[in-house]
C-alpha cells in the first residue's frame, strides 16, 4: 500500500470546500434517510448535475458519497420510532428498537445506534484501506451456489428473530417465500401470480411489504388500542446510553462490525444477510435470549454497526474491480464517468488523489455523522410525545409519500394499504412481520441464485457440496439444524422443559 | 445549544434545498424559447429504468439539453419495471400534447416481444417517434479462466459453454443466444439481474463467456480482466477497435441496443419538431459529446422515420432468426 497517496487523500479531504462538501453531503442523506422511500441512489440522482458544475470533480464524488452513507444512519430513526424499515437492512432494527422506543428508552437505541453505526462504519473504511482489493478477490468467489447457501442459512436465521411461536414465525416466512414469487419469472417471463396485472410483472418492492406490515399495521393497530383503553404515554428519559448500555453494547457492535464488513463486500443482498447475521449472533451469544424483541440492547448494536459497515463495504467492489453493489453505487459509477474516470482495476493507481480524497471522506464524513447524530437523538425522541391523534396520520401520510417515490406509481400505495390491513391482522392474531418481510428478501435471492447454479452444474446438484465455500455454509446450515436434536438427545433424562405453547413465554427456540 | 442545532439543521436543510433546486430541475422560466410556445409547462419524462443505468442516465443527458434550449423543465421519473413496459405504458396513455416524452429502449419492441406473452407485447405503433438518439454495442466476453479468445476456440470447448445474460428478453440474451447457436456450439443460457452481476460472474470464473454493454465491460477488458471475443453491430466499436464483428468472423449476428426519442402517438408536429430540433442542438454541445464518449455511446441521430423503419427490420430479422434455430428466450413466448 502507498502509504504517501493515503496521506495526500487526507490533504484532499481537509482542504476547507471538500469539508463542505462532506458535511453538505452527509446532512443531505441523513435527511433523506429519515424519510423512508426517496432512497439515496434517487438523490444522487437528482444531485448529478452538481458533478458537471463543481470546480473539483473530487468535491462532487465526496458529497455524493456522504449522502449514501449519510441515508444508513437517517434510516435507523424512523425504524425505532415509528416502526417503518425504509431499507431491508434495517428490519430487524425494528425489533428491539421500537421495543425499547415504546420503554421510553428510545434515546438509549438511537444513541447506541449512532455509536454502533459510526463505530461499524469506521471498521469498515480501515478494512477498506487495508484491505480492498484482497476482499474484492474473494466476493468473485462468491458464484450463485455461494449466494443459494447463503441464502438459505438466512431463511433459517429468519426463525430465530421472531419471540414468539417458532411455528407462527415458519408459516409467516413461508407466506413471505411466496410473496417473493410474484412477477415476471426471471429465467422464462412466465407470469406468475400477476392477475394480468402489469404493475405487478416486476414483482412487489420490498419497502411497500415493509413499511406496510411495520408502518401502518402499526398505525391501525394503535388506533384501535386508544379506543379500547386509555392510552398510557410511554416515559421519555435515559436520553443518552448508560454506562451500562454501553457496557452491555459494545461487544455487539464489534461482532457487527465484522459481520457487516465481510458479508457487504458481497453484492445483492450482502447488507441484508449481515444485519440478520448479527442479529441472530447476539441472541445466540446472549445469557438470556428471551429479552430479544423486547428491547435487547444488543438486537440495535449488532445490527446498527453491521449495516453501516456493510454499507462502507459495498465501496470496496466499485472502486477496485469497477463493478456497482447496488443502486446508490451505480450512481456513484454515473457520476465517476461524469468526471471523467472509469472507475475499475485502474482508478487507484490513475487518481489516487480522488480514490483516497473518497475514502478519507468517510472518516471525516462519519465522523460528523456521529456529533451530528448525538444533539439530534434528543429532538427526534420529542416526536414520541406527541399525541398519537396527532402522530398517526403524519405516520400515514410519510409511509404513503415515501412508497409512492420508490416507483412513482400510485398502484404501491394501494399495496401497501393492503399490507398494512394484513399487518394490523397479523399483530391481533400473534403473528410477526419481521419473519415474512426477511424471508420475502431472502426469497427472490434464494430462488434465483438456486436456479442459476443449477444451470451451471447442468442438473447436477452435488455441485452445492463439493465447491469449497458453498459446502462449508451447507455444513453450517446442517449443523444449526442438527445441534437442537443432538442437545435433545443427551437431555433426554432430565425432564421437559415447561411448554412453550403459552404465548408470552418464552419460545423454545428450535435453532439452538 | 438545543436551538443552536435546530438552526444548524434548518440551514443545512435550506442549502440542501437550494442545491436540489439549482442542480436538478432547472425551472428557469426564460430560456433560449424560440420554437414557439412549448413547454408551457413542466414535461414529465418517464424512464423505464432505475436510477443509475445506461436508459437513466442517457435520459437525463437529453432533459439537461431541452431543459437549455427550450427552458422549462424536464423532470425525469423512474418508473421501472417489465423491461420498460410499464413506463411505455404510461406515455401511451398520456395527453397527446407534448407534456409527456420518453426517451425508449429498441429492446422492448424489438427484442422482448419474443420472450414474452403476447398480451404484454409493447407496439410502436402506440407512439410517435421523434428523433433518434444513440447505439448501445453489445460485447462477446470471456472470462480469464475459460481459456477463450476467439470464436473458433468453441469448437474445442468440452462440454456446454456457459454464457451470462444481463436477464431475459435483453438484447444481451439474444446476441449470445444466436451466437451460439449460429456457431453450433452446446451452451447453456445463465440470466442474470443485470450487467454488474453478470460481469461479477464473469469476473469469478463462475461462467465461462457473457453478453455486455460496451459500456459495462470496458474497464475489465482494457485492463486484461476478461478477454473481448466479438462485437454485434453492423461496424466495428469505435471504442473496441481491435475486436472483430460477428460478421467479419462469419457468423450471421447483428443485435444493437439504441435509444430514441417517442411521444404519445398523436402529439402536434410543431411540438414534435420543437423537441428534435433542441434535441439536434443539444447533440451539437460538447458536453452531450463528451457524455456519449465517457459511456461509450455510438451516435444515432437519425430522425424518427428511420428509426422506425430499422426497429419494423430489427423486430423482422429477429424473429426470423429465433425461428431458423428454434431459440427459446422465454417459455412465455
Amino acid at each position: 500500500m502507498d502509504w504517501n497517496a493515503f496521506l495526500d487523500g487526507f490533504g484532499v479531504v481537509t482542504q476547507p470546500s471538500n469539508l463542505l462538501y462532506c458535511f453538505i453531503g452527509v446532512v443531505i442523506g441523513m435527511l433523506i434517510g429519515v424519510l423512508p422511500g426517496l432512497g439515496p441512489a434517487a438523490t444522487m440522482a437528482i444531485l448529478l448535475p452538481i458533478a458537471y458544475n463543481a470546480d473539483d470533480p473530487v468535491s462532487a464524488i465526496i458529497m455524493l458519497a456522504g449522502i449514501y452513507y449519510g441515508a444508513q444512519y437517517g434510516g435507523t430513526i424512523t425504524s425505532v420510532l415509528l416502526r417503518i424499515p425504509g431499507e431491508a437492512s434495517s428490519v430487524v432494527t425494528v425489533f428491539d428498537g421500537f421495543a425499547l422506543a415504546k420503554q421510553g428508552k428510545a434515546g438509549t437505541a438511537l444513541g447506541i445506534a449512532a455509536i454502533g453505526s459510526f463505530v461499524g462504519a469506521t471498521i469498515s473504511i480501515v478494512g477498506l484501506t487495508l484491505l480492498g482489493p484482497v476482499v474484492a478477490g474473494y466476493a468473485l468467489d462468491f458464484g450463485p451456489p455461494e449466494y443459494a447457501a447463503l441464502a438459505l442459512l438466512g431463511v433459517l436465521l429468519v426463525a430465530t428473530v421472531g419471540n414468539g411461536n417458532t411455528v407462527k414465525a415458519l408459516v409467516a416466512a413461508a407466506v413471505g417465500l411466496l410473496l417473493a414469487t410474484v412477477g415476471s419469472d426471471s429465467f422464462t417471463s412466465a407470469d406468475r401470480f400477476t392477475f394480468g396485472s402489469l404493475n405487478l410483472e416486476g414483482g412487489i418492492d420490498f419497502v411497500v411489504v415493509a413499511m406496510g406490515l411495520f408502518g401502518v399495521g402499526e398505525i391501525l393497530y394503535n388506533l384501535e388500542e386508544r379506543h379500547g383503553k386509555p392510552h398510557v404515554p410511554a416515559a421519555i428519559a435515559n436520553i443518552w446510553p448508560s454506562r451500562k448500555d454501553l457496557r452491555e453494547a459494545g461487544p455487539a457492535i464489534g461482532r457487527g462490525s465484522l459481520i457487516g464488513f465481510f458479508l457487504g463486500v458481497l453484492p445483492g443482498g450482502g447488507a441484508v444477510m449481515a444485519s440478520l447475521a448479527a442479529y441472530a449472533a447476539e441472541k445466540r451469544i446472549a445469557k438470556k435470549p428471551e429479552r430479544f424483541g423486547r428491547g435487547a440492547i444488543e438486537g440495535v448494536a449488532g445490527p446498527e454497526s453491521a449495516n453501516n459497515a456493510a454499507a462502507t463495504s459495498s465501496f470496496i467492489p466499485l472502486l477496485t474491480i469497477g463493478i456497482p453493489a447496488n443502486a446508490s453505487m451505480a450512481m456513484l459509477y454515473a457520476a465517476l464517468l461524469v468526471v471523467g474516470v472509469t472507475p475499475g482495476p485502474q482508478l487507484i493507481d490513475e487518481r489516487p488523489d480522488l480514490f483516497w480524497g473518497v475514502i478519507n471522506s468517510m472518516y471525516i464524513g462519519n465522523l460528523i455523522l456521529l456529533l451530528l447524530s448525538i444533539p439530534l437523538v434528543g429532538i427526534f425522541v420529542k416526536i414520541l410525545r406527541i399525541r398519537p391523534a396527532i402522530l398517526a396520520p403524519i405516520t400515514a401520510l410519510i409511509t404513503i409519500l415515501g412508497v409512492y417515490t420508490i416507483n412513482n406509481s400510485v398502484f404501491d400505495i394501494f399495496v401497501m394499504i393492503i399490507f398494512g390491513i394484513i399487518g394490523y391482522l397479523m399483530k391481533k392474531t400473534g403473528f410477526e412481520p419481521g419473519p415474512l418481510v426477511l424471508a420475502f428478501v431472502l426469497g427472490s435471492l434464494i430462488e434465483s441464485s438456486f436456479r442459476r447454479s443449477m444451470l451451471l452444474f447442468d442438473g447436477d446438484a452435488t455441485g452445492f457440496v463439493t465447491r469449497p465455500i458453498s459446502g462449508t455454509i451447507l455444513a453450517f446450515v446442517v449443523l444449526v439444524i442438527a445441534m437442537p436434536l443432538i442437545r435433545k438427545a443427551f437431555r433426554r433424562d432430565t425432564p421437559e422443559p415447561t411448554s412453550a405453547e403459552t404465548e408470552p413465554a418464552p419460545r423454545e427456540d428450535s435453532l439452538r | 445549544m438545543r436551538k443552536q442545532t435546530l438552526s444548524l439543521a434548518a440551514l443545512v436543510a435550506g442549502a440542501a434545498l437550494a442545491l436540489t433546486a439549482c442542480g436538478g430541475v432547472q425551472n428557469t422560466a426564460g430560456g433560449g424559447s424560440d420554437s414557439g410556445d412549448y413547454p408551457t409547462g413542466a414535461v414529465n419524462m418517464p424512464v423505464g429504468a432505475s436510477a443509475g443505468g445506461s436508459s437513466d442516465l442517457i435520459s437525463r443527458q437529453i432533459s439537461r439539453g431541452l431543459s437549455d434550449e427550450l427552458g422549462g423543465s424536464f423532470p425525469v421519473i423512474n418508473r421501472e419495471g417489465a423491461n420498460g413496459a410499464l413506463a411505455a405504458a404510461e406515455v401511451a396513455k398520456a395527453k397527446a400534447d407534448g407534456s409527456t416524452i420518453s426517451v425508449q429502449n429498441a429492446s422492448l419492441f424489438a427484442i422482448t416481444p419474443l420472450a414474452v406473452p403476447e398480451d404484454q407485447v409493447t407496439d410502436i405503433a402506440d407512439f410517435d417517434v421523434v428523433q433518434g438518439v444513440s447505439r448501445d454495442d453489445y460485447v462477446l466476453v470471456a472470462s480469464k479462466g475459460s481459456g477463450f479468445t476467439s470464436i473458433d476456440d468453441f469448437a474445442n470447448a468440452d462440454g456446454k459453454v456457459t454464457y451470462g445474460t444481463t436477464g431475459v428478453g435483453t438484447g444481451a440474451q439474444l446476441a449470445c443466444a444466436l451466437t451460439f447457436n449460429v456457431n453450433d456450439t452446446p451452451a447453456e443460457a445463465i440470466p442474470f439481474d443485470g450487467g454488474a452481476p453478470a460481469l461479477t460472474a464473469l469476473l469469478g470464473n463462475q461462467v465461462d463467456t457473457a453478453c455486455l454493454q460496451v459500456g459495462e465491460a470496458i474497464e475489465n477488458i482494457n485492463s486484461g480482466k476478461i478477454v473481448p471475443i466479438t462485437v454485434f453491430g453492423p461496424e466495428r466499436v469505435g471504442f473496441l477497435p481491435d475486436v472483430p464483428t460477428a460478421q467479419e468472423q462469419g457468423l450471421d449476428v447483428e443485435v444493437a441496443q439504441y435509444r430514441f426519442m417517442t411521444v404519445p402517438k398523436g402529439t402536434p408536429q410543431d411540438v414534435q419538431d420543437a423537441i428534435a430540433e433542441a434535441m439536434q442542438a443539444t447533440f451539437e454541445t460538447d458536453e452531450y459529446q463528451a457524455f456519449n464518449e465517457q459511456n461509450n455511446l455510438t451516435p444515432m441521430e437519425i430522425p424518427g422515420d428511420e428509426v422506425v423503419a430499422q426497429l419494423e427490420e430489427d423486430k423482422q430479422r429477429y424473429a426470423d432468426l429465433v425461428d431458423e434455430y428454434g431459440i427459446d428466450l422465454g417459455d412465455a413466448s
